[in-house]
């Protein structure tokens, strides 16, 4: 009846393999995560630290609890493939006949409109990838430029959390990452795009009220400090109005924790083009220059003779 | 059988000693079956282990189609940047020239467009000074830049060569120039000083 030996070996194990999944693993995964370049811009590092103020931020964020209702992870579900004119080019009329072939239901006078609006344009929506390639390359030919985009989809991208859903590099220099498990208020990954400024922030953190009638966040009131007006007032005041403003000759200040708290919300923002998360532009790969030309050129050598 | 229940010596019928039930064969079959689902379904949405493949996309070669192409040969790209460089300041960034400082343009120039590199080359190198007809107008050149010590690498200027040649914003589809004609006509020319005339430059072969 003596099986412990048996026993501590399969506790053991079970232990081990746990531990290998769920820490090393990752650890090995990650654990050599280094700021990304932004695929578009590749001059740009992603992430950048956050500036001191709001590094102070995300302990307050933390103290406060705000991790408890707000979490910090947008979700993608799926992907979308749009057609995009990006230049006009010289040549109208042959865009203006080019168009109507590829954009069904678009008349001549449609796409002479279509050209004069600004640019870049989304001309075609929802298409399966290969088709937006072929649509792209009956385009070019006509001298306008156009792109096929990659734009992330799903809910939480719907209701205008981020452009796209958040990766591990965007937490790269926070410690702790506040990931967040509950959504009893929306998601906070990209507040900065979504609310970018200090003072809407600030008002939101004294009263959720004041910009969201339903809003069931409690007041941080303690994070402001009433004080009488002196000789004139502070312009870092809070522009209160109606029921929430304090009885005159009082004006609300932000304390240092509120507007650390109001910097790092505003530092949130999720909007690098990075490799994991391609969301801008996909041109179509034609068949370039370089592989078919080595030869002589025909075209404009040919035309343009040096003078003799 | 045993009627005394009080009896502590035997145990009583049908109560299970150990060894006794064996493990019924459905469950091994039903682990196996989840375990081969639970593979499926890590190889399907795991990505392939790679730290950076998220849904909703399945592997990095998935991931990598919706990478932003650039077109063109790499050289050509390179060749781009080191045009705003060193060219686009007089020649501008457009390759139009600037005809009131008599900067000639580059698009559509029968010189940058020739069959082949041997004076645009040689034009780079030393520079280019007095009259030159460039798309049918004239321009009294007062004096490119020689470019022979400032740029000391060959496959810079091949690189430039190669985008103003073959650029397809402005049209352009030559061929491409590599490092070593740049090298070639570097060491035929390394005892001239001066800049070239157009004179003088016609008498090389284009080619």
């Amino acid at each position: 009846m003596n099986h412990g030996p048996l026993i501590f070996v399969g506790v053991f194990f079970a232990l081990a393999l746990s531990w290998f999944g769920l820490v090393f693993e990752p650890q090995l995964q990650l654990g050599n995560a280094q700021q990304a370049t932004n695929v578009v811009n590749t001059a740009e590092l992603y992430p950048q630290r956050r500036p001191g103020q709001a590094q102070q931020g995300l302990d307050v964020y933390r103290s406060l609890g705000c991790a408890s209702c707000h979490s910090q992870q947008v979700g993608q579900t799926g992907r979308r493939y749009d057609v995009q004119l990006i230049d006009a080019g010289t040549n109208r009329a042959s865009v203006i006949a080019a168009l109507p072939k590829v954009v069904t239901n678009l008349t001549t006078v449609e796409a002479e409109k279509l050209l004069a609006g600004p640019m870049p344009q989304i001309i075609l929506k929802d298409l399966p990838r290969l088709a937006a390639d072929a649509i792209v390359a009956k385009i070019e030919p006509s001298g306008a430029k156009a792109e096929v985009k990659v734009i992330p989809t799903g809910p939480d991208i719907a209701r205008g959390w981020g452009k796209r859903r958040s990766v591990a590099e965007d937490f790269l220099f926070d410690q702790p990452v506040m990931l967040g498990s509950q959504r009893i208020g929306p998601d906070l990954a990209s507040v900065g795009l979504w609310r970018p400024s200090a003072e809407l922030l600030l008002l939101h953190l004294y009263d959720p009220k004041i910009l969201e009638k339903k809003s069931v966040m409690p007041r941080y009131r303690f994070l402001f400090e009433k004080r009488k007006i002196g000789r004139a007032p502070s312009p870092d005041a809070l522009k209160l109005t109606g029921e929430f403003a304090p009885e005159p000759g009082y004006e609300i200040l932000p304390t240092d924790k509120a507007k650390q708290l109001a910097a790092y919300l505003l530092s949130l923002r999720t909007e690098t083009v990075l490799f994991e998360t391609p969301m801008t532009v996909a041109s179509v790969t034609v068949a370039t220059n370089a592989s078919s030309v080595t030869t002589n050129a025909p075209s404009a050598a040919t035309t343009n003779a040096p003078p003799p | 059988m045993n009627s005394d229940p009080n009896s502590l010596n035997e145990p009583h019928a049908g109560e299970p000693k150990l060894g006794s039930a064996g493990a019924p064969v459905w469950l091994f079959v039903l682990i196996a079956m989840l375990a081969f689902w639970g593979m499926g379904f890590l190889d399907k949405h795991g990505g392939g282990f790679d730290p950076r493949v998220y849904g909703p996309y399945e592997s990095s070669a998935d991931l990598g189609r919706d990478q932003p192409v650039t077109k063109g040969s790499k050289r050509l790209n390179s060749g781009r940047a080191a045009f705003k460089i060193y060219c686009a300041p007089c020649h501008l960034e457009s390759g139009l020239g600037n005809a009131a400082n008599n900067v000639p343009p580059l698009v559509h120039s029968e010189w940058v467009l020739a069959e082949g590199p041997n004076r645009l080359i040689r034009i780079v190198l030393n520079g280019l000074q007095g009259p030159v007809k460039v798309d049918g107008k004239d321009f009294d050149s007062n004096g490119m830049l020689p470019w022979r010590e400032t740029i000391t690498d060959d496959e810079v200027i091949a690189q430039i060569l190669t985008f103003i040649r073959m650029s397809p914003e402005w049209g352009h589809n030559t061929s491409e120039i590599t490092g070593e004609q740049v090298t070639k006509i570097r060491d035929e020319t390394k005892d001239r000083a001066v800049q070239w005339t157009i004179a003088e430059l016609l008498k090389f072969s284009e080619k």
